[in-house]
């Protein structure tokens, strides 16, 4: 047991140092073709760090930025570990939003925050739940590939969450596609007072962690991964596979509706359709966490920062666009990706030359 | 002609200008995914393919040259793709969702960059008068009853659709060239058994199919729209994966996809300002429902299509395992 955690401890380690590199080059280069463009260097480097963790307040607003990528991130790296490749938590993360957002202004069956404030939570995560679930039932039962019915459905929820906010969920007084704000009693409580700290940010990180012990410790966990890692070999053991898939769907929806929820009470306080794209984002945070839910966390911290970074650049006088930082989360993405794809063949041609029984699966190292 | 006529001309016509882009799209993605290789990042190659269009327009006043650049642009994106999952052995979904992040972003920043750069030389960020490409009707056939009006009143950049559709078809049904990218994707050893160079023949597939997105972006920014905004593709560009399942990886069942999938949108948003003043008690009564509801059409469309085409439908063998595979 003992072992077993050093063991994981230690390709926790290494994971992080191996991205940590990556990151540092893409954003070097990034910082060069800056200079290229005329954006002093240092000027801009300096202006990035400030805005991102220079202050008290700096700091707690990387981290409720890097609150959503964190669930939109675990959505991603746990559907991915079982082979269920959900690109739809965009989609599931606005529903869980416009669910919250309806529990907490207009749908209210009661009115103390203790208990409002967790049916939003627990209501938007069943609704992202179950709007992976449609993806699910479709690849099971109409061989309609996950891939594409998500992302199709991404579309299919924007267009629901713009029909509601000017619907029945509109402020009153406005004839844009936007929700009436929540009533303040019903934001999640701040563990810093005058900050962006709110409890959703520890319940993410308690998620997180959750969902490691439920991945590396359970029969559950164990089961997923074989599934993903090799459907056939899940069957011939007797693993009920299906029934896996449909769980891991919903857990994987379930995270990036509490993103949306969280979000919304936590951050903005009202709904819009354009609510940032947190859902695309977060596959970008699986990956650069190695799937690992600990290594999502700090995946998410770090693009949390990249982003609230990014943003006081551009209000500052240099005036470099904020989707800067999205250049580079694809970068990152690319630049992973062709490492674990140029690792695992080194390491299939080892395995082969010493007929080692160590080579990594195919799954776990491509994605 | 009666106004029922009239309106099937308008709503056909329509359809074909919608179906346009999807179409150069799908055969550039169809093409990819017969070698072997689904990029579901298009979607960030046609953004790529729209700012490159409109920026270069603007700044050299010849949509032509605009169209070029957005080809380029898309080719771009193509090697970059191209070189991390082909030469790469990156996955190839989560690696087209890298491409479309970076089409999203990179767009977006080219488009603000471009806007402060223009304005602070004092000019205006509009196209020059003239320099987008607006509908060529076609001398003598655009008089043809119904026909002329749907297919020889459009952009030049359908026409040039059209001829490519055909000699694509002919070109993957009768000619060696079709013969080896089919196989690119259903039997790799073989051709390498032939002595074709697998990564090379996949890589250059995807070259064509940037070249494509990349003249379908421009088609959307400086023909239909003569506009760039961020995010203008609005999700065409998963259709278009969705369209090229839809069509079991043949031609014509794209080509149909997309005319549908035109169809439909057209519908939509006519239905959209019709309801209004239509007498018709049932076509009025639509006007309770949301027109968000009619923007969602075509989406649902595609997953019912889908759900209901996609069954038994395999596909090309070896999409997304790279080249050389690994046994283990």
């Amino acid at each position: 047991m003992i072992k077993r955690f050093l063991v994981n401890m230690w390709n926790a380690v290494t994971a992080v140092a191996l991205a940590a590199l990556v990151c540092a080059v893409v954003l070097a280069l990034a910082i060069g073709a800056g200079a290229l463009l005329g954006y002093p260097p240092i000027h801009l480097a300096d202006l990035w760090l400030r805005g991102a963790a220079g202050s008290w307040y700096a700091l707690s607003s990387s981290c409720a930025d890097a609150c959503p990528l964190l669930l939109t991130g675990l959505a991603a790296g746990v559907a991915f570990r079982a082979g269920v490749l959900n690109i739809g938590a965009q989609g599931q993360f606005l529903l869980g939003a416009l669910v919250a957002v309806a529990l907490t202004t207009r749908m209210m069956i009661f009115h103390q925050a203790e208990l409002v404030i967790p049916t939003a939570l627990i209501g938007g995560a069943v609704a992202g739940g179950l709007w992976g679930l449609i993806a699910q039932y479709l690849e099971r039962y109409r061989s309609v590939p996950v891939v594409l019915s998500t992302i199709l459905l991404n579309f299919v929820a924007l267009y629901l969450a713009q029909a509601a906010l000017q619907g029945p969920l509109q402020a009153v007084g406005t004839a844009a596609a936007e929700s009436p704000e929540v009533a303040g009693k019903y934001w999640l409580p701040l563990f810093v007072p005058y900050t962006d700290f709110h409890i959703g940010i520890i319940l993410a990180l308690v998620l997180a962690i959750l969902l490691w012990v439920l991945q590396q410790y359970t029969l559950f966990g164990f089961e997923a991964r074989v599934v993903g890692l090799n459907p056939g070999t899940a069957k011939a053991m007797k693993m009920p596979v299906t029934i896996r898939q449909f769980q891991i769907m919903f857990i994987s929806g379930a995270c990036a509706g509490l993103g949306g929820a969280i979000q919304l009470l936590g951050q903005v306080h009202f709904m819009t359709a354009h609510m940032g794209n947190y859902g695309y984002a977060g596959i970008a945070v699986a990956l650069l966490g190695r799937l690992n839910p600990l290594g999502i966390i700090l995946s998410a911290l770090f693009f949390g920062f990249l982003d609230t970074g990014a943003f006081r650049v551009e209000e500052s006088s240099l005036a470099l666009p904020h989707d800067m930082a999205n250049v580079i989360k694809a970068l990152v993405i690319l630049v992973m990706l062709v490492l674990a794809g140029l690792s695992l063949r080194r390491a299939r041609r080892a395995g082969r030359d010493a007929a080692g029984p160590s080579t990594p699966p195919m799954r776990e190292s491509t994605l | 002609m009666t106004p029922a006529q009239n309106m099937f001309t308008f709503l056909s016509r329509q359809a074909v200008t919608a179906a346009t882009p999807m179409i150069l799209a799908g055969v550039g993605e169809l093409v990819g995914e017969l070698s072997g290789v689904i990029n579901i990042g298009i979607e960030g190659t046609m953004l790529m393919g729209c700012i490159a269009a409109y920026t270069v327009t603007g700044v050299s006043g010849h949509g032509t040259v605009g169209l070029l650049a957005a080809m380029a642009a898309g080719m771009v994106m193509a090697v970059i793709f191209a070189a991390a999952s082909v030469w790469g052995r990156a996955d190839q979904i989560v690696a087209g969702t890298a491409m479309d992040l970076l089409g999203v972003g990179l767009s977006g920043m080219i488009w603000m960059m471009y806007q402060n750069w223009r304005e602070n030389l004092g000019f205006s960020t509009a196209l020059p008068r003239g320099s987008g490409f607006s509908a060529v009707p076609i001398p003598v056939l655009h008089d043809i009853a119904y026909l002329g009006p749907v297919l020889f009143d459009q952009y030049a950049l359908c026409y040039v659709t059209i001829g490519l559709c055909v000699v694509m078809w002919w070109v993957l049904r009768r000619t060696r060239l079709g013969l080896i990218i089919r196989a690119l994707g259903d039997a790799p050893e073989a051709c390498h058994a032939a002595g074709v160079r697998v990564r090379l023949g996949r890589s250059l597939c995807l070259l064509f199919a940037g070249a494509c997105s990349g003249a379908a972006g421009a088609y959307l920014s400086i023909m239909q729209t003569h506009a760039f905004a961020s995010d203008m593709t609005g999700g065409e560009g998963f259709v278009v994966l969705a369209l090229v399942i839809f069509g079991r990886w043949k031609l014509p069942g794209l080509i149909g996809g997309c005319l549908f999938f035109g169809l439909i949108n057209s519908l939509q948003q006519t239905l959209q300002t019709a309801r209004y003043a239509s007498q018709n008690t049932a076509l009025h009564a639509l006007t309770h429902v949301p027109f968000q509801f009619f923007q969602m059409l075509p989406y649902l469309a595609a997953i019912i299509a889908l759900a209901i085409m996609s069954r038994k439908a395999p596909g090309p063998r070896y999409i997304n395992v790279p080249w050389p595979e690994v046994k283990t």
